[in-house]
């Protein structure tokens, strides 16, 4: 991309205040959500909303404020290796030490 | 792989590189500065960092010990409040940022002051939450292994956070006294950036997994 065309497309300080107003109102339903859960008691399915809403907040912060979604797609394939490991590699410990905590007392 | 050399006076410019500025030839076969491509890179490496931190309250922070556990002690509207100045921050770098593409010398520096006070008054939530668990519910670092775990977490970020204020105020420092960020320091603002909006998005993960579902 050349830096005209990067320059330009990148968004506004409207758009940036906007975001975080975004970013903010998604932060203030998780904690609605955590003292929702306390009083009523969700049956399990706080964990996956939060989950999904902190995903969410993740995702904005890195396409546009960390302006992935704007630059070459090689650094996405970078950042997005780096994650997909981690995840990959904690979930197969999390999963191997889980079960040694479930089934093998530990 | 990529690489950067000086340009000598007169040398020929191979047609396939980039002149970035008037004093380096930047040869990339990626098309990307050097600099930022490196911090992508070794904010991807970050990941496994602290997954292994936030795996290793996971496997712990829900157990039950003799002594007290932190998910008994959270003071959720605190840490909350914690999380929106870390997430205000962000937006304020990134006006930092913006300023600079367009010139706003002032506001760059107004901007970059105003992410490293949020961020001190983050870390300085973080200090006082400590102190809290230590003197009054005898947390200690070595109380049991979910205590041991909640500690290094928090503490590698907060730790991360205290070494992004310190590149802010050197940057806000080399503005004040050249009168503005030239065209290299810009790049440095991006890469500092980078690793700020970083550090926010792994306490959007600590915040929720930790506190939120580990509290609950």
């Amino acid at each position: 991309m050349s830096d005209t065309a990067h320059a330009t497309s990148h968004p506004s300080t409207k758009d940036y205040v906007r975001i975080a107003i975004f970013l903010a109102v998604l932060t203030a339903i998780e904690v609605a959500l955590f003292y929702l859960n306390e009083a009523v008691g969700m049956e399990g399915w706080d964990a996956p909303l939060l989950i999904g809403l902190s995903t969410i907040k993740f995702v904005v912060v890195v396409g546009w404020f960390m302006h992935l979604r704007f630059e070459d797609s090689f650094l996405a394939r970078f950042f997005g290796a780096g994650f997909v490991l981690a995840m990959a590699l904690y979930g197969i410990v999390l999963a191997v030490f889980g079960a040694i905590v479930l089934f093998g007392g530990g | 792989m990529a690489d950067t050399f000086e340009i000598e006076e007169g040398a020929e410019v191979p047609e396939h590189a980039e002149v970035h500025d008037s004093h380096h030839l930047v040869h990339e076969s990626t098309g990307i500065d050097n600099r930022k491509l490196g911090m992508w890179v070794f904010l991807s490496s970050e990941f496994l960092f602290f997954g292994a931190f936030i795996s290793n309250y996971l496997l712990y922070g829900g157990r039950d010990f003799d002594s007290v556990v932190p998910r008994d002690i959270y003071d959720i509207p605190f840490t909350s409040i914690s999380s929106f100045v870390l997430l205000m921050s962000s937006l304020t770098m990134v006006l930092a940022h913006h300023a600079l593409s367009t010139g706003d010398q002032n506001g760059t520096k107004t901007w970059l002051m105003a992410t490293a006070l949020l961020g001190s008054v983050f870390l300085g939530g973080q200090v006082f939450e400590f102190t809290e668990f230590i003197v009054e519910y005898d947390m200690t670092l070595t109380s049991n292994p979910a205590a041991s775990a909640f500690y290094m977490l928090t503490g590698f970020h907060g730790t991360h956070v205290a070494l992004g204020i310190v590149m802010l105020l050197s940057l806000f420092g080399i503005a004040r006294r050249e009168g503005g960020l030239s065209e290299k320091h810009g790049m440095n603002l991006e890469l500092v950036g980078l690793y700020w909006h970083f550090v926010d998005i792994i306490w959007i993960v600590i915040f929720t997994l930790v506190y939120l579902i580990g509290a609950a």
